[in-house]
């Protein structure tokens, strides 16, 4: 097998995970794809450590890998927690909520109106007959209940 | 490297139309231009992998273009896609095909435990808040981006600037393509020979100790930290304050429940 062809190539879909998992950390705003991103940067870096082992013949590589996996597993492990928190506090995934953070002289974030998607129409959800009598509606119960 | 030299490299176009196709996929909102985008960016890709030598033989060189293939258009659908759950089966598609890659690299060890910890661990961790905390999807900050053709020209730039860094590397246009090509290293030894674990086992009980001792105090204290932030959120979760915050305006369009639709019916 043509050894130099061989790292040159791991490279390039090394680089190309790198830059695909930027775009992700940049542009989304999903909490969950953003650390999706980030973990697919470790890939990438990954991808062309094992290339470089190869091509050496050293074993440092393959070392590093199992390294960059326990510090993957420990950034999921605090990511998630952290999450879990945060959504606890706002009640969705949305990374634009924390838009308050924000210095004190930058002007706040303006949401962009999205048409609806097609297709997305509301749900008319199947209603029984009523029989006997109603019983009373506990509107607090129904107003403040938690979003999940 | 002159203009016209620039413009005659596909790897220019190819990081032209990756930015170009990767800002037509990220949701923007509109669902135009979709199909358009994938076109543009397998094109780019195409450019991309057009300017890499081949492996040899035809086995080979297959091989790794159908793992190459999966893992980077599975890379493409994951940041792409609107639905966080396509997104995170589409990811583990990519590490699939990573782990083929490893092994097609000799390090089998690797190939496994990317399948087994990544895969099988923290995706299935990933889905499982994705499932706790979403589970009607098609929320709307799911379907917009920030700044998406800035966030794709930087990706773009930095895969540019990375390949064309390879391919300036490897293939030097003139006198000293002699540093990297022909450098003999010794090839039959270790690394792809046999008792690959306890090859691997050895160099990381042996030059890797301090990090392999290191690695497990980052464990340790990873959980510890863990524990101590959900401790945290949960002595918060009581006090009223913290959820009457004003939520941003894309929250608010969110569908109802329908146990509330249903109950209203019911009145």
């Amino acid at each position: 097998m043509n050894e130099v062809g061989l790292l040159e190539n791991y490279l390039l879909v090394g680089a190309l995970l790198v830059g695909l998992g930027l775009i992700g950390f940049f542009s989304r705003r999903n909490m969950i794809v953003m650390f999706l991103s980030a973990e697919m940067m470790l890939q990438g870096v990954s991808v062309s450590l094992v290339a470089w082992g190869r091509y050496h013949n050293d074993w440092g590589g393959q070392a590093l890998v199992i390294f960059i996996l326990t510090v993957a597993a420990c950034e999921a492990a605090i990511a998630l927690a952290l999450v879990v928190a945060i959504y606890q506090r706002s009640g969705s995934l949305d990374i634009a909520f924390w838009h308050d953070l924000r210095e004190d002289n930058l002007p706040a974030y303006a949401d962009q109106e999205i048409p609806e998607v097609a297709g997305e129409t509301p749900h008319h959800w199947p209603t029984l007959t009523p029989s006997g009598t109603e019983p009373e509606h506990n509107t607090e119960e129904e107003t403040h209940r938690a979003m999940v | 490297m002159t203009l016209d030299a620039l413009v005659r490299n596909p790897l220019t176009w190819g990081t032209l139309l990756f930015a170009v196709g990767i800002w037509l996929l990220l949701p923007r909102g509109a669902t135009r231009g979709w199909w358009l985008g994938l076109v543009i960016t397998l094109v780019s890709l195409g450019l991309f992998a057009s300017r890499m030598p081949a492996l040899g033989d035809w086995a080979s060189t297959g091989t790794f273009g159908f793992l190459a293939a999966v893992t980077v258009i599975a890379a493409v659908m994951t940041i792409t896609l609107k639905n966080p759950v396509y997104c995170a089966i589409w990811f583990a598609l990519s590490l699939l095909g990573t782990a083929g890659l490893f092994m097609l690299q000799g390090s089998q060890f690797l190939g496994v435990a990317t399948i087994v910890v990544y895969a099988g661990a923290i995706l299935v961790t990933f889905l499982f808040v994705l499932m706790l905390a979403n589970p009607e999807g098609h929320a709307s900050y799911d379907r917009l981006s920030w700044e998406a053709p800035l966030s794709a020209i930087t990706g773009a730039f930095m895969v540019g600037v990375l390949t064309f860094a390879l391919v300036g590397v490897f293939n030097p246009p003139d006198a000293f393509d002699t540093k990297f090509s022909t450098v003999e290293i010794d090839r039959t030894g270790e690394i792809l020979a046999g008792e690959h674990m306890a090859h691997l086992g050895g160099q990381l009980f042996s030059r890797h100790l301090v990090a392999v001792e290191l690695a497990g105090t980052l464990l340790l204290v990873a959980m510890v930290g863990c524990v101590a932030i959900v401790a945290e959120a949960k002595s918060r979760r009581g006090q009223p304050a913290s959820r009457k915050r004003q939520r941003p305006k894309s929250a608010s369009r969110e569908p109802q429940r329908p146990e509330l639709r249903a109950g209203e019916a019911l009145r």
